[in-house]
C-alpha cells in the first residue's frame, strides 16, 4: 500500500447531552458517539463505513471535516494532523476534503441555480480564477455528472432527487478534491436511481483517482463500491477488512447478523434461507453495555464479554474483527 | 374468497397548477388471509391507492372507480359507515410510527380508545386487551410500558405498538405502508417476522406497500408493480421474480444491489421517475424503457393476461413462461 492519504488513530468523539425526554434542568451526560476508531485510507481507495442509526458513522464523517470537536485521537492528512490545525490552515485543506449529503434537495440552497451552486466553492477556493473559466469549469463539471447544459440556470426544486444528488456531486468535485466523504448519498433515492448514482460515483472515483469514504446503513450498496469496509456498532469498530472478505467470510457476529438481515430479491433463495434475526434493539448510547458493546444482542455472548473490551483479532489479508470467540 | 376488490381506481388531486393524476385505473384484489405486495418507486401512486381505500385522501383529492370490501362499496360511503369498517375491519400502519401517534397521549389512552369506541368495552377490559396484544407483539414489560408516552419508545418498538393497535379489533385486512423503511436493518427483520406471525395467528390479510423488492421476495404471495399510477404487471411473487414480463419489473429487480452476487456495475434504469403532472399519452415507462418502440409513446398498452393469474401492460413484453 502506498503512503496513506488519511490516517486515523484512536479517534473518539463525545457529546454532552440530556437523556431523551428529560427536562432542561437535568444534568447532561457524556455520550460517546465514536470510540477509538482507527483506519488508513490510501489514495484512490474507497472505504465503506457501515452501521445502523446511532452507530456514530455520521459523527465520524463530521469529525473528519471538522464540524464536530474530537475528544481524543489523531487524524493525519498526508502526515499533517488535521485536528491540530488552526482555522486558516484548515481552510486550505478543506478544499481537498469535500462532502456529499444524504438529503439531496435539503443540501442545496433553494434560491441559487444549479450553476451558482456548483460555482460557489470554486469562487471560494480559487479566488483568482477569471469569470469565464469559472463558467466553463462549472459547465464541464455538470456535464461530467450527467446533467444537460440547459440545467445550469434551473433551481433545485425543478430537479428530481437523483438530479439534485448529481448537482451535489458536481459541487463537491468542482474544486478537484482528493477525498470525498459521502454520507448516505443514495439512501433517499429510488432503487433505479440509486444504481445510477452509485455507478456515477464509481466512474468518477476511477477516472479522477479520488479517495472516497462511503457511509451507509446498507451493506449491499457499500459492498458494490468499497474496496475496504469498516463495520461499526455503537461507536466502535466491530470488523474491518477487504469488502469481499467482509461479505464472504465475516468474522464478527454483528457483521453476520447484518448480512443475514439483508433480504435477497429472489423468493427461491429467501424462503429457504435460515433467517437468524437479531433479537433486541440498539442499546442507548448513553448507557452502552460494559465490555463488548454488542454483547447484549450477540448470539454467542459469554459472561466474560461483559468484563473487558475485546481486542482486535487479526485474520489474513488485513482483516480485523473485535471478537475473540467467533469461529467458522 | 376475495376480501377486497379494487376496480379501475383513479385518484386525482386539484392543485393550483392543474389536476394531478396520481392513480390511473388500477385493479387490485386481495383474498382473505393473503399477503399482497404493492411495489413502486416514489410517485408511483402506491400510497394514494391505500389512502383512497381507507377514505383518507387529502381534501383536494378525489377517488373514482370502485373499492369493494367484503361486499360493501367503500367509495362514497358516508363517514360514520366508513368509521365502522375502518379499524374494526381494515386497519393501517404507516412508515413513520412516531408521527402516527399523538405525542401528548399515553400509549394506554391511544390504544384503549378504539376498543371503548368500537367494541363498547369498559376501561379496565380494554386496558387488559391492549396489554395482551402488546405482549403478543413482543413488547417487553407491556403492562408498565403501556403507561408511557410515544417518545419513550424506540422506532422499532413503536412500530410494534402500532401493529398491536391495528390488531385490537381483529381486522380482516391490514394495510402496511412501508412499515420497515424507517427502521434499521436488524429491526426490519423482526418486524417482517412479526407481520408474518400476525397473518398466521389471526388470519389477517396483509397489503404490504413497499419500494423494496427484497422484502417482498420472502414475505408475500402476490405482487402488483406500479409505475406512473398504473399497474405494469401483477401475479404470484415466485413466478413474477423468476420470469418478469414487463421491462420495468425486470429493471427494478436488476437494479437492486445484492450481497450474494459479485457484479462490477449495478444495472441502473436510465432516466428519472415520472413527474405526476406530466403523464405521457402512451406507456408511462416508455421514456426509460430499453424495449421501447414507436407506438409505446402514443398508444397506452392495455393489460393482457398471459396466464389466468398474471397481468402485464406492455406492447413488447419479455419472453418467458408466465
Amino acid at each position: 500500500m502506498s503512503a496513506p492519504l488519511l490516517s486515523v488513530r484512536d479517534l473518539s468523539v463525545s457529546f454532552r447531552v440530556r437523556p431523551r425526554g428529560s427536562p432542561p434542568w437535568v444534568r447532561t451526560q457524556a455520550l460517546q458517539a465514536v470510540r477509538g476508531v482507527s483506519f488508513d485510507l490510501a489514495p484512490a481507495e474507497t472505504l465503506g463505513i457501515v452501521g445502523e442509526s446511532g452507530s456514530g458513522k455520521s459523527t465520524l464523517a463530521r469529525a473528519l471535516i471538522g464540524t464536530v470537536r474530537v475528544s481524543r485521537g489523531q487524524a493525519l492528512w498526508r502526515g499533517e494532523d488535521l485536528l491540530a490545525l488552526d482555522p486558516k490552515q484548515r481552510r486550505r485543506l478543506r478544499r481537498d476534503i469535500q462532502m456529499i449529503f444524504q438529503n439531496p434537495l435539503g443540501a442545496l440552497d433553494p434560491r441559487m441555480t444549479a450553476g451558482e451552486i456548483v460555482a460557489e466553492p470554486l469562487i471560494t477556493h480559487e479566488t483568482r480564477l477569471p469569470r469565464h473559466d469559472v463558467k466553463s469549469r462549472v459547465a464541464a463539471m455538470l456535464e461530467r455528472v450527467g446533467l444537460l447544459p440547459e440545467h445550469i440556470d434551473r433551481y433545485p426544486h425543478e430537479f428530481s432527487g437523483g438530479q439534485c444528488q448529481r448537482i451535489g456531486i458536481a459541487r463537491a468535485l468542482v474544486v478537484q478534491p482528493k477525498l470525498v466523504i459521502c454520507d448516505e448519498p443514495v439512501s433517499a433515492l429510488d432503487v433505479s436511481v440509486q444504481a445510477q448514482i452509485v455507478n456515477l460515483l464509481q466512474d468518477l472515483q476511477r477516472d479522477l483517482g479520488l479517495s472516497l469514504i462511503f457511509i451507509s446503513h446498507d451493506l449491499s450498496v457499500v459492498k458494490h463500491i468499497a474496496d475496504r469496509i469498516m463495520v461499526i456498532y455503537l461507536g466502535r469498530v466491530m470488523e474491518h477488512g477487504a469488502a469481499h472478505d467482509i461479505v464472504r467470510v465475516p468474522r464478527h457476529p454483528y457483521t453476520r447478523a447484518l448480512i443475514a438481515s439483508a433480504p435477497v430479491p429472489d423468493p427461491a433463495i429467501e424462503r429457504g434461507r435460515r433467517t437468524t434475526v437479531l433479537e433486541g434493539e440498539l442499546p442507548s448510547p448513553l448507557a452502552p453495555p460494559s465490555g463488548c458493546v454488542f454483547r447484549s444482542r450477540c448470539p454467542i455472548a459469554r459472561h466474560v464479554c461483559a468484563d473487558e473490551i475485546p481486542a482486535m483479532r487479526e485474520y489474513d489479508n488485513d482483516h480485523l474483527a473485535a471478537c475473540p470467540y467467533e469461529t467458522d | 374468497m376475495t376480501l377486497l376488490r379494487v376496480r379501475d381506481l383513479s385518484v386525482t388531486f386539484k392543485t393550483g397548477e392543474g389536476t394531478v393524476n396520481a392513480v390511473n385505473g388500477v385493479d387490485l384484489a386481495v383474498d382473505a388471509g393473503q399477503s399482497v405486495a404493492v411495489v413502486g418507486e416514489s410517485g408511483s401512486g402506491k400510497s394514494q391507492i391505500m389512502f383512497a381505500i381507507m377514505g383518507l385522501l387529502a381534501r383536494n383529492g378525489r377517488a373514482a372507480g370502485s373499492v369493494v370490501f367484503d361486499g360493501t362499496e367503500l367509495l362514497g360511503l358516508d363517514e360514520s359507515a366508513l368509521n365502522r369498517i375502518r379499524s374494526s375491519q381494515i386497519a393501517m400502519i404507516f412508515q413513520d410510527p412516531m408521527s402516527a401517534l399523538n405525542p401528548y397521549m399515553r400509549i394506554s389512552h391511544q390504544m384503549t380508545e378504539v376498543l371503548t369506541l368500537h367494541k363498547g368495552m369498559s376501561r379496565r377490559e380494554s386496558l387488559a386487551e391492549a396489554i395482551r396484544l402488546l405482549d403478543a407483539m413482543e413488547v417487553p414489560a407491556a403492562s408498565t410500558r403501556i403507561g408511557m408516552y410515544p417518545h419513550e419508545f424506540s422506532g422499532g418498538m413503536l412500530q410494534r405498538v402500532l401493529i398491536a393497535m391495528a390488531l385490537l379489533c381483529r381486522p380482516r385486512l391490514l394495510i402496511a405502508d412501508e412499515p420497515t423503511t424507517a427502521l434499521d436493518a436488524t429491526v426490519r427483520g423482526q418486524i417482517m417476522r412479526l407481520l408474518a406471525d400476525v397473518r398466521s395467528t389471526f388470519g389477517t390479510a396483509v397489503i404490504l406497500v413497499t419500494h423494496d423488492v427484497g422484502v417482498v421476495a420472502g414475505n408475500c404471495d402476490e405482487m402488483v408493480v406500479l409505475y406512473g399510477g398504473r399497474v405494469m404487471e401483477s401475479g404470484p411473487v415466485a413466478r413474477l421474480f423468476a420470469a418478469p414480463l414487463h421491462p420495468y419489473t425486470r429493471g427494478l429487480l436488476d437494479a437492486v444491489p445484492r450481497l450474494d452476487r459479485d457484479e462490477e456495475r449495478l444495472r441502473a434504469i436510465p432516466g428519472d421517475p415520472l413527474s405526476m403532472n406530466l403523464l405521457p399519452a402512451g406507456c408511462p415507462f416508455a421514456a426509460r424503457c430499453p424495449r421501447v418502440e414507436e407506438r409505446c409513446h402514443s398508444e397506452r398498452p392495455a393489460g393482457s393476461l398471459p396466464a389466468p393469474d398474471r397481468l402485464v401492460a406492455c406492447h413488447r413484453p419479455l419472453e418467458g413462461a408466465p
